[in-house]
């Protein structure tokens, strides 16, 4: 377990907020302007989750591939998204959960790669790929180096799974709030609701909600329904891509960053 | 995999096993299997070819005479059928050459299912006369416009598609690949290639052959081929990979002289990769084996020696096409092309004793286009 999302989740429920997670794809459309927009983004979250770029994204919708692409394209690695991380924990304290396909921890070597992971001020890991039945020696690495496993429940999961995913989430729980791949929808299905509900029936783990959200009122029906944070990845990528080379493209992030915050 | 499909998974593991122990179920596809594909096909002694080369006697199983014209189809209805035993009422499917998307949109008409085939622009613009079928039969193809526009992307949009309609929809994949039970299943489709081929020849030679020779891709007409001959100790076996333009240049599909192990589409195999793990771009003139990674299966004979792996280059390949439209008046896929090329190369090394069974896996109408273009037709 790692204290820092441990205590950032106490501190939100003592101060009765839902917390948000922004995600954002390391590198992307370059180095430079990825740290700097991670920088203001990171002033309006009480999480960030970085996406390692990868050549086939099979969990992410059109928007996300499209990311994944403009970072790679720039030549982005997984070591230059070590230090892009690094830069990003000199500047702010919101814990990092890392998502990366698995075919690039498995390349780096999974102990180097989690020993570089708490080096650079991760939090937390996410395999999107990774099902329970294949998790353990990255689990047992996340202990060794004190990082949370992050676990994802989707709606189509029977509670079995869910009762051996939980054996070995720690952190938060990732509830799969659409049946599909990310990218925004206009509304959220009923079973999404339903799923957060289940969860917390099974776990004292915060769950935080992704995939498909993209309003704060979105958010707001996750919460009563008992999650603890939700992520924006897709619509919040599509916004920066669209505005960022207008003029005051700083203000009109902070705006929208803003417009998303419960 | 995701875990949004882990129980789309294991609904499909529960549902083969049924499938396989039910009688009913077996009688249907043995009987489609004959009446329908049209099998058994032939073993057919390539007397000229094999005098042309002055070497090994080489048997060619006809796989390209089955009903759409490749092995594929073998998978397709078996899995078509269990789709059907599940009650699931839409096929997904991916397709490299649109061999398997020609099979798989058949059996969805035969069965009266819906169908979409994901098909990467690259490969629809070189298998065009397949596009028009698999329309033709009632298939939506959708074109796949990211990354390398091959067969690869072409799976990555199934999956996709699958993870939002696991319900009501069956992922029909057409190679050894992916996560369990694919490899195993589509195994267990493609095997009566090989029992059929260890009958056949005993019967016309009454013995089995020295070598067994098949193209790979993701390698499902050669695991069907050789799976029953795994324990005939004196039967060689060589997996031809897509040599491209050659090792050197970069531009090839075959991972076992290229390649590292990896993990792509929720299977650990060997895999094209850069040094950070992202998956490489790859070519050949077939479609078919126009992939980054291998039949899981493969990885482990390759690891213990039991089946040997090769290339051929493309333009091999085309000498081996034409090689054998003449001499033989048959017109191969480009694929098989690749496993024709390699066995001849072996003929030339053998007394005229030895015996080679090629795996003859598809036609080559599909290839015209890109043939009558190479060879100035």
């Amino acid at each position: 377990m790692n204290k820092r999302i441990q205590k950032s989740f106490a501190l939100l429920k003592q101060q009765h907020r839902m917390g948000f997670m922004p995600f954002l794809v390391a590198g992307d459309p370059d180095l430079k302007t990825s740290l700097k927009i991670a920088k203001v983004v990171a002033r309006h979250a009480d999480f960030l989750e970085i996406g390692f770029p990868f050549s086939d994204p099979i969990a992410d919708g059109p928007v996300i591939q499209a990311a994944n692409q403009r970072a790679l394209q720039v030549g982005i690695n997984p070591d230059k998204v070590f230090s892009f991380i690094g830069k990003l924990t000199n500047f702010t304290a919101v814990p990092i959960t890392i998502l990366i396909y698995s075919n690039l921890v498995l390349r780096y070597g999974i102990n180097k790669f989690y020993d570089k992971a708490k080096k650079a001020g991760v939090s937390g890991i996410l395999l999107p790929d990774v099902p329970v039945e294949e998790i353990r020696p990255f689990y047992e690495k996340a202990k060794r180096y004190g990082l949370d496993q992050i676990l994802l429940v989707a709606s189509t999961t029977t509670d079995v799974r869910l009762r051996k995913i939980l054996q070995y989430a720690s952190g938060y729980v990732y509830a799969v709030s659409v049946l599909g791949v990310t990218g925004p929808r206009k509304t959220l299905s009923p079973t999404a609701l339903q799923l957060v509900k289940k969860i917390k029936l099974y776990t004292n783990l915060p769950v935080v909600a992704g995939f498909g959200i993209s309003t704060r009122q979105q958010a707001n029906l996750l919460r009563r329904q008992g999650a603890s944070g939700y992520i924006i990845g897709s619509a919040l990528i599509d916004f920066i891509n669209k505005h960022r080379t207008k003029p005051k493209f700083c203000d009109r992030l902070t705006g929208y960053l803003q417009s998303l915050k419960i | 995999m995701p875990e949004i499909l882990m129980s789309a998974l294991e609904e499909l593991e529960r549902s083969y096993k049924k499938f396989q122990n039910d009688n009913n179920a077996q009688a249907e596809l043995a009987k489609l299997l004959q009446s329908y594909v049209g099998r058994s096909t032939p073993l057919y002694f390539a007397d000229r070819l094999t005098k042309r080369i002055g070497g090994a006697r080489i048997y060619l199983k006809r796989e390209d005479l089955t009903h759409t014209g490749a092995h594929k189809i073998n998978n397709a209805l078996g899995q078509g059928l269990l789709a059907k035993y599940m009650g699931k009422t839409r096929i997904i499917a991916e397709t490299g050459a649109g061999q398997h998307g020609v099979a798989a949109a058949t059996v969805s008409a035969l069965l009266g299912l819906d169908c979409t085939v994901y098909m990467g622009i690259v490969d629809m613009k070189r298998q065009k006369p397949n596009v028009s079928r698999m329309r033709l039969l009632g298939a939506e193809v959708k074109p796949v416009e990211v990354g390398s526009q091959t067969l690869k992307d072409a799976i990555n949009e199934a999956l996709r598609d699958w993870i939002a309609h696991p319900y009501d929809s069956y992922y029909l994949l057409g190679s050894v690949l992916g996560p369990h039970p694919y490899p195993t299943m589509v195994r267990n489709f493609q095997r009566i290639i090989g029992k059929e081929t260890k009958q056949q020849i005993k019967d016309l030679v009454g013995r089995l052959p020295d070598y067994l020779v098949a193209c790979v891709g993701g390698g499902s007409n050669a695991i069907g081929l050789f799976y029953d001959f795994l324990r005939e100790k004196n039967v060689k076996m060589i997996g031809v990979e897509a040599g491209g333009n050659g090792i050197r240049s970069g531009c090839h599909a075959a991972r076992f002289a290229g390649g590292r192990l990896g993990i792509l589409h929720g299977t650990k195999s060997m895999v094209l990769q850069d040094k950070y793990g992202q998956i490489q771009s790859t070519h050949s003139i077939s479609a078919g084996l126009d992939y980054p990674s291998v039949g899981p299966e493969h990885s482990n004979l390759f690891e213990k020696g039991r089946v040997y792996y090769s290339y051929v280059t493309d333009k091999q390949a085309l000498e081996a096409f034409r090689l054998l439209a003449k001499t033989e008046g048959i017109i191969s896929a480009l694929e098989s092309a690749h496993a024709v090329s390699y066995a001849i190369k072996l003929a030339r090394t053998l007394s005229k004793k030895k015996i080679i069974v090629i795996n003859l896996s598809g036609r080559g109408d599909k290839d015209m286009p890109i043939v009558a273009k190479e060879l100035n037709l």
